[in-house]
């Protein structure tokens, strides 16, 4: 008896602490401060009002310029376990002017999903990116909406409309679940609600961040819809040829179904792409799972898998640190940007004040983030 | 300190941990939550509260899979229907022994295929199917192997198996495509074994054999029998065909909604909290080894010991890897016992992938090999449960004996079916 009561108030010790541990890691507020360019902050409750309120009535922060043109949207945090898109989203949202058309920034696209880590996966419940002002905490997140928004899941998962089969945990997968419907799940709603949004503020280009394991075949590359093939290869072209680094173009595959890369062409007139940046984090043979794994992406067992071969991209003992993941995406975007803007002036987006890849690599994330304390009254968000 | 010397030094104080916490004695599950504990010491991590919470809730709605579907056989099994059935097919083939060999094995194949634990198997069916074997004269050994074999391979068969789920969850690999990888050889190998084992078995004794077996109830009927299964099956095609008129039910609910079906039909009164108590007290060690299974990987996962592991796997000569499969999988599964999944055949899927095999043939053909650790200590929970249920007087060493041959060709099938798996990728439709 006194065994089983010893043993019972230890687990209740450990459920205590850890659960502490996990009510600040769905808590924290991450702060942003709204730049420059932000001329009104919405919501996705704005566009399908029963999200309204929830935890996934993400902010879309809207930057206009005094020109008119075209509209693109940026998705950060579709799965919040691949940061550096949540950081380039954020980036995007504090930085960006506009001279022209509009850039809607949703930096946390499944709020849900960033409010859980990974069961079995041992991530770290967050992670700070170094500023001037000592550096800004963000939560690490998973890929999949938290069980506790969203559950059970069923025996096997099929996309709406398609009817495709998919495993039953990608019920709760953003990247799984466009184009929504309106009845469905949380996560079909929050998609539901994209789309709504790309709809009503009739979206050109909708560009969705993420990044990938090393195993992972498709990488270092801008996923395309095929009415975006042309634009997509025209901003690898001059990636590769002007920003330091290459990135290729993958056609988006019409037969896999529940994608951002294929649902949101499909179902709107938006050109649809994403874009993935290596995360050593995220592959299997990694070790030591932390937070410096995270922001540095270094891993010996990472690198002797691409000495064998077994990797579809390179890494060496430099590893894939933040600033050059967030890099890679702004410059990706910012070439995307001038290669529609060239094409389309009319429609066209023109922005200032995001860095590059050089710029992102040589001061780091932190020096494009803005020190909350110092942000004008209204203008600080809670992510 | 390089990663790969602190990551060995880590997992040499895991096994340690683990190897005396055995040796005092302590269960298997116990023994693996030690060795998470050391781990997460030994990599410099405290306690770890949060990892080994988090860690024991990685196979949360597997556990209530389990839990669901064992209360659901059980309340099958308490309601007369499963001996109705064993008395029905004896009183139709106890001339004929092929159909009657064929029935039973089928019927062994049912509870653990729907639960996914061939412990299921062996309290549901294994001992009415062991009293019909050995009134064929069939020796006492060969019946346990029988039932132990057959347990395995249903504990194997879709549409739920521990290992594959669990594998394909730590590869990211939806559990779509298995049923028929694992339906065709589990079926094929349960007749394989039963043939075998009970080759120059007699005709059955019917009077003897009824006499021994337990009566069904008055009133119990094929129409009774069939009611719960039916509501399961109902349940899972109305998901499939309605998935967006109907809410998401989930297994563990249509397993309980079996359940309730099967108390609701029973025509002998069921005394359900008590039910409801035995299946839990009974799966409370294997719900044990699920959860400190999944505290083992999270602790595993955080000190880069789990990397260790998948990086010298992938890494190995993969004829090695082939040749060792009927070793490395039943010895990972005697220690492990379902942690085999996530700690071995995560990497071994990757390793498969990677190579251009098919990753669910090659996993269905991992999975039914698998199960033949279940006799084999320290942990050999399935076969002594075996040999104690069908009430086995010989010494345990005789079930192991008798089971050599057919373990001999399931693991034989199932390495072929790893090497060929490319080739049998036509299985895997649905």
């Amino acid at each position: 008896m006194i065994r089983k009561a010893a043993i019972a108030g230890l687990g209740a010790v450990l459920a205590v602490l850890a659960g502490a541990s996990f009510h600040r890691g769905r808590h924290l507020a991450e702060p942003l401060v709204a730049g420059p360019g932000v001329a009104r902050v919405a919501t996705l409750g704005d566009y399908f009002a029963p999200l309204k309120g929830g935890v996934n009535d993400a902010h879309v922060y809207i930057l206009e310029g005094q020109a008119p043109g075209g509209t693109v949207l940026l998705l950060g945090g579709t799965h919040p376990e691949e940061p550096a898109g949540r950081l380039a989203a954020w980036i995007f949202a504090e930085r960006a002017e506009l001279g022209q058309g509009r850039l809607l920034v949703v930096p946390t696209a499944n709020r849900s999903a960033s409010t859980v880590t990974r069961l079995g996966g041992a991530y770290p419940p967050d992670f700070t990116v170094p500023t001037a002002w000592g550096g800004q905490k963000f939560r690490m997140g998973d890929r999949w909406s938290n069980p506790l928004d969203q559950w059970p899941d069923p025996e096997v998962y099929l996309h709406y409309p398609s009817r495709q089969q998919l495993a039953y945990v990608d019920i709760r997968n953003l990247n799984r679940a466009f184009p929504g419907r309106p009845g469905g799940t949380l996560t079909e709603r929050t998609c539901y609600a994209i789309m709504e949004l790309v709809r009503r503020e009739k979206v050109d280009i909708a560009i969705d961040f993420h990044e990938a394991e090393l195993q992972y075949p498709v990488i270092s590359a801008i996923v395309a819809h095929e009415r975006g093939a042309d634009l997509a290869a025209a901003a690898s072209m001059f990636t590769s040829s002007f920003e330091g680094f290459s990135i290729g173009v993958e056609n988006s595959p019409k037969a896999l179904r529940g994608l951002s890369h294929r649902e949101i062409g499909d179902a709107s007139g938006a050109i649809s792409l994403l874009l993935e940046a290596p995360e050593p984090f995220l592959d299997a043979t990694r070790g030591r799972t932390d937070r410096a794994l995270l922001l540095t992406g270094r891993d010996e067992f990472v690198v002797r898998a691409g000495r064998r071969g077994l990797l579809f991209e390179k890494i060496d003992e430099n590893g894939w640190p933040i600033d050059v993941r967030v890099g890679r995406h702004t410059s990706t975007v910012l070439q995307i940007l001038e290669n529609w803007t060239a094409d389309r002036p009319d429609r066209g987006v023109v922005v200032a004040g995001v860095p590059r890849y050089a710029e992102v690599v040589e001061k780091g994330v932190g020096a494009f983030l803005t020190d909350p304390k110092t942000a004008p009254p209204g203008r600080l968000f809670r992510e | 300190m390089s990663a790969t010397a602190s990551a060995t030094m880590i997992l040499a104080v895991m096994v340690a941990a683990f190897v005396a916490a055995k040796l005092l004695k302590v269960s298997t599950e116990l023994a693996l939550f030690a060795a998470a504990l050391a781990g997460a010491l030994a990599g410099g991590q405290g306690v770890a509260p949060r990892h080994l919470v988090e860690g024991a809730f990685t196979y949360f709605d597997i556990v209530l899979i389990f839990v669901t579907a064992t209360l659901f056989m059980n309340l099958f099994k308490e309601s007369g229907a499963a001996a109705f059935v064993v008395r029905a097919i004896l009183r139709r083939f106890h001339r004929r022994k092929a159909p009657l060999f064929v029935l039973l094995a089928l019927l062994l194949l049912v509870p653990g295929a729907l639960t996914g634990a061939g412990s299921v198997t062996v309290l549901i069916m294994g001992g009415m199917a062991a009293t019909v074997l050995r009134t064929m004269a069939i020796p006492g050994p060969r019946v346990a192997a029988i039932v132990f074999i057959i347990a395995g391979l249903s504990a194997a068969a879709p549409p739920v198996n521990l290992w594959a789920m669990l594998t394909a969850a730590g590869v990211n690999m939806p559990y779509v495509g298995f049923f028929l990888p694992l339906l065709v050889p589990c079926v094929v190998l349960a007749l394989a074994t039963i043939f075998i084992l009970g080759a120059g078995a007699k005709p059955v004794d019917l009077a003897k054999a009824l006499a021994e077996l337990p009566e069904a109830p008055a009133g119990m009927n094929w129409l009774r029998v069939a009611t719960p299964f039916l509501v399961f099956f109902l349940l899972v095609i109305a998901g499939r065909v309605f998935p967006f008129n109907l809410p998401v039910l989930g297994l563990p609910l249509m397993f309980a909604a079996a359940g309730a079906a099967a108390l609701a039909v029973s025509p002998a009164k069921i005394a359900f909290f008590r039910v409801s108590r035995e299946t839990v007290h009974q799966l409370l060690p294997l719900i044990g080894t699920l959860t400190c299974a999944g505290v083992l990987v999270q602790v595993m996962a955080l000190t880069g010991v789990r990397g260790l592991i998948a990086i010298t796997t992938v890494t190995l000569p993969v004829t090695a890897v082939f040749l060792t499969l009927f070793l490395t999988l039943p010895v990972s599964e005697a220690v492990l016992m379902w942690g085999a999944a996530p700690v071995l055949g995560v990497p071994l899927v990757l390793l498969f992938n990677t190579i251009g095999l098919d990753p669910v043939v090659a996993l269905a053909g991992m999975s039914v090999i698998w199960p033949l650790g279940d006799a084999v200590p320290p942990t050999a929970i399935i076969g002594r449960l075996t040999a104690a249920t069908v009430g086995m007087a010989e010494p345990y060493g005789k079930l192991l004996k008798a089971s050599l041959v057919p373990a001999a060709i399931i693991a034989a099938a199932g390495t072929l079916m790893v090497v060929f798996s490319k080739k049998l990728a036509l299985l895997t439709v649905f």
